[in-house]
Parts: structure tokens; C-alpha cells; sequence
């Protein structure tokens, strides 16, 4: 833990990559999860 | 099942911000004059990957490239084969006495350049563009076939023994031994330059290759388990010409790949070929500089050597890249079996691992394509004085390599429009497979929502490691 916070300051710039990673997987989970109610109420 | 995918995508999320800015880019020179933020290019990558896979869901609903249509445009005439094989084995010996009998000093003797340049990064390219060039020129092939000729000639043509069958459970599993093996020599091991340590270690991987070739039979040991044919053979399939049995034809990009018989292995094979590539750009950047001498001295606190302690730590860290990159793609693949049918997990690796092929080129041009273009020059001195001792054959040993000839953002630029196209083929790929083992194309697009997810983490991860080329 110690060598992480230490070395934030390298690392925090990565975030900027991770974001649309975690968009996408958010968007798509949502989306999986929306075709899921439709396919179990087809109504 | 979803909690546990949601468990492990969590895990390699978090590994992925754990292994923050890094280098990579060989030879890479000058200062890279770009007009907005290089994290920016990832957000563009994914949003073209978006609008790729929205494109791919209403306007491909049919499977397109699931059956490969050749034409046939020329023949090559068995002697111009022989030819080819005899030239493979002159430049293999040359390269070997080069290593043994020239200067030891890397940069003054061919060996290095040729095998860590010229074949290692410029056969893929190569290959990429015209097909499987170096299954004519391979020359293990060449003298085992000369060998058998040979052996027919003197006594009789039933005199031979049959080849054993090769095991099927064996697969590709040899070629991704031996493809890990190399990029641990390239990635890790302390005398990696060393240019009497690399013919050695040619002459050991012809003789194993030869030993395979009789037992196996050629064909068979060349296509599942010589290490190099194998990989430069993956990259043939996307090019739009197919060389084989002395026939060229042509077809269209992307379909020589279909085929891919997802025999064991095969998986593990793509996995490595893009987890040690992206090792080797980890491992130049100021994390991974920062981390390794943790271990290294956990390791030394163990009793090892310094030598021994650096090649242990690259190797955790080589090894642990390969699995990550697995882990993603095991993670698309576990989330695709969710989905509609669902088809065994196991079955969909398989089914889905030509989608990884364009995507193990990008990260190939990604990486290695300023190494191509910088060192690749060092061919011209090479060639002319192969041993390093003074000599001048064609009367190029004094050239030098031209650090002009492509600027620093040139080859960002050349390195983004890679990883976009490689991940963009890769989705085609994966959508057009889909389609056709889906009942219905709605059923399609949701398998592959987590291949996007995975292609778009593959991209963000690539432009991620090439990013720091400037900050290390």
C-alpha cells in the first residue's frame, strides 16, 4: 500500500486510459442487463 | 456466473491501474509534437470502436467471410521452391558463423540485427502484406526436405519410414512453448546480445526442429509446432495472398484467418505473442523501473545473484503480463457463454481466437515499427561487413542509420492507426463469427458486447504502454 500512494503521482495519469474502459463495460452492462428485462418480459 | 465475471473483470481493472505509465517504443528519437493529450487518442480508439461495433450490429447481419474464396493467379515452379529453401539455409549458416566466428560487440556483428530485426519484427510485417513468405525461405524446412529427397533418391522412394502421427492434444501448445521461450531470451535473459550466445542457440533450435520434422513428418511439425513458422504462418492469414504447396492465390484481407482450426494451444499462443510484446514495452517504463527493484531485492535477500535475481523478476513480470492478457480474453469469452445459448466456454475460446490475430499484429506494428524503421537501416553496414572486422563487400560499411526518416509523431501516429485498424479487424472478426453461430443476429451483437469490452480494454491497454514512450 505504501509503495502505491508513494508512487501516485506515476500512476494517477493512468486513470485517463482506465476511463473509457470502464465506461464502455458500464454502458454495455447496463445494456445487458436492459436486454435481459426485455427478454424475461417479453411484454 | 456473473458475479464471478464481474469479480474478475473488477481484479483486471485494478491490475491494469496497478501497472501505471510506461515506456516502450524502441529507437524511439525526438520529441513527439501532437495537438492534444496523448490519453485522448484512447478515448478516440474507443469511441471508433463504438461506432465500429454499432456499424458492425445494423449493417453486417449476415456472416461474410465464413467461407474462404481463392483464386489462384500463379504457380511456382518446384526448382524456384528449392531455391528459395537453399537461399533460407545460406543466410541461417551465415547468420550462425557470423555469431560465432565475428566480433562479440552486439552492434558490430549481424547476428543481433538480424535476428532480433530483420526476422523477429520484419518477417511479421513482411507477412502481414504478401503472405507466408517464410515458409519458403524457412530453412529447417529446406534441409529437412533435401534431407528426404535426398533419401528417396539414394534409396528408393518407399524406403522411408512413415512419420508418427502428431499428437492432436499437442496442438499449437510446442509453438507457444517455444515463441515464450524466445521472448524470454529477447526480454530477460541477461546475454540476450550476445552474438556467439544466439548462434548457439539457433543451431539447438534447428537441431530440435529437425528431430520434430523426422518424427513427425514436415508438414506436420511446421505447422503446429515450429515455433516461427507457426507465428510468421498466423500473420500470413491476414494478408490477402495465400502461398502454399507452390500455388499463390489471393482472397479477401481478413478471410485467410477464418480458418484457423482452433486446435490446443492456440489461445495460449495468441495470448503470448501479445503479452510479451506488451511486456516488453512495460518493462522500459518508469513503473516498472520502480517496481522491479523491489523484487530484485526481495530476491536478493533470498541468496540469489544479482544476474539471477534481475532474470527472476523479469520473468514474474513477463509471465504475469501473458496471464493478464489471457485473463481479458478469458473474461470476453465467460461473458459471451451468458449469453443466449449458452455455448461451452471452452468452445468459444476457440471459436473466437482468430479475432486475436490482427490484434497480436498491432501490437506488433505498434511496438516494434520504429525498431523496423531505425535499426532495420543497420542492415546496409551489416551486410558489408556481417563479422565486424573491417571488411567492405558491397561498399556500404560506412553507411549510418538516418534517424530523419520518420519524426517522432509520425510514429505515434503510424502506432495509434495500428492498434485502432488491428482492434477494429479484430471486432470484424469476432462479429462475423458470431452471426454465424448465433440463431439470430440480435443474439449475436450481445455475445459480442463483452469482445468489445475486451477489444477496447486490449486498445486502451496498447496506447497506454506506448504513452510513456516520451516520459521515461
Amino acid at each position: 500500500m505504501t509503495f502505491v500512494l508513494a508512487h501516485f503521482g506515476h500512476w494517477w495519469s493512468s486513470l485517463l486510459y482506465l476511463a473509457p474502459v470502464v465506461i464502455v463495460v458500464g454502458w454495455l452492462s447496463i445494456q445487458a442487463w436492459r436486454d435481459r428485462g426485455r427478454e424475461e418480459d417479453p411484454e | 456466473m456473473s458475479r464471478r465475471i464481474a469479480l474478475a473483470a473488477g481484479a483486471a481493472l485494478a491490475a491494469l491501474v496497478a501497472l501505471p505509465a510506461t515506456a516502450s517504443a524502441h529507437g524511439l528519437v525526438g520529441r513527439q509534437d501532437l495537438p492534444i493529450p496523448r490519453w485522448l487518442f484512447a478515448w478516440a480508439a474507443a469511441v471508433v470502436l463504438v461506432a465500429s461495433f454499432v456499424g458492425l450490429a445494423t449493417l453486417w447481419p449476415k456472416p461474410r467471410l465464413q467461407v474462404l474464396k481463392e483464386r489462384v493467379v500463379a504457380r511456382l515452379p518446384a526448382i524456384g521452391e528449392a531455391l528459395c529453401g537453399a537461399i533460407g539455409i545460406a543466410l541461417f549458416v551465415l547468420v550462425v558463423y557470423a555469431g560465432l566466428a565475428g566480433n562479440q560487440t552486439a552492434t558490430a556483428n549481424l547476428t543481433p540485427t538480424v535476428v532480433y530485426v530483420l526476422f523477429w519484427v520484419g518477417i511479421p510485417f513482411i507477412s502481414a502484406l504478401v503472405g507466408d513468405v517464410f515458409s519458403l525461405f524457412n530453412p529447417w524446412r529446406a534441409f529437412a526436405r533435401g534431407v528426404a529427397w535426398v533419401g528417396r533418391r539414394v534409396a528408393g522412394p518407399d524406403s522411408l519410414p512413415e512419420p508418427l502421427a502428431y499428437p492432436e492434444r499437442l496442438g499449437r501448445w510446442p509453438a507457444a512453448a517455444g515463441i515464450l521461450i524466445f521472448a524470454w531470451v529477447e526480454l530477460v535473459y541477461v546475454d540476450r546480445t550476445d552474438p556467439s550466445q544466439l548462434a548457439i542457440m539457433g543451431l539447438a533450435y534447428a537441431a530440435t526442429m529437425l528431430v520434430g520434422m523426422s518424427l513427425y513428418g514436415i508438414d506436420d511439425w511446421e505447422r503446429r509446432a515450429d515455433p516461427f513458422a507457426v507465428y510468421f504462418n498466423l500473420f500470413s492469414r491476414l494478408s490477402p495472398v495465400h502461398w502454399e504447396k507452390g500455388r499463390i492465390a489471393v482472397h479477401r484481407p481478413l478471410e485467410g484467418v477464418v480458418p484457423l482450426t482452433p486446435v490446443p494451444g492456440t489461445v495460449a499462443l495468441l495470448c503470448t505473442m501479445i503479452g510479451t510484446t506488451s511486456f516488453d514495452g512495460f518493462s522500459q517504463g518508469s513503473t516498472w523501473n520502480s517496481l522491479a527493484p523491489h523484487i530484485q531485492q526481495g530476491l536478493l535477500d533470498l541468496g540469489m545473484s544479482s544476474n539471477l535475481a534481475v532474470q527472476v523478476t523479469f520473468t514474474i513480470g513477463l509471465v504475469v503480463m501473458v496471464c493478464l492478457v489471457a485473463l481479458l480474453y478469458r473474461l470476453g469469452v465467460a461473458g459471451m457463454h451468458t449469453v443466449g445459448e449458452n455455448h461451452p466456454t471452452a468452445e468459444l475460446a476457440g471459436k473466437f481466437a482468430h479475432s486475436l490475430v490482427p490484434i497480436a499484429l498491432a501490437y506488433v506494428v505498434a511496438h516494434y515499427f520504429s525498431l523496423l524503421v531505425y535499426n532495420g537501416q543497420a542492415t546496409a553496414y551489416l551486410a558489408s561487413d556481417p563479422l565486424g572486422n573491417g571488411s567492405n563487400l558491397f561498399g556500404t560499411a560506412s553507411a549510418t542509420i538516418n534517424y530523419g526518416v520518420i519524426s517522432a509523431t509520425g510514429i505515434w501516429y503510424v502506432q495509434v492507426a495500428a492498434l485502432v485498424i488491428g482492434h477494429v479487424c479484430g471486432l470484424i472478426l469476432a462479429h462475423d463469427r458470431a452471426i454465424a453461430m448465433y440463431r439470430s443476429p440480435r443474439l449475436a451483437t450481445r455475445s459480442q458486447y463483452w469482445m468489445l469490452a475486451v477489444m477496447v480494454s486490449f486498445t486502451s491497454l496498447g496506447l497506454w504502454l506506448l504513452s510513456a514512450a516520451n516520459q521515461a
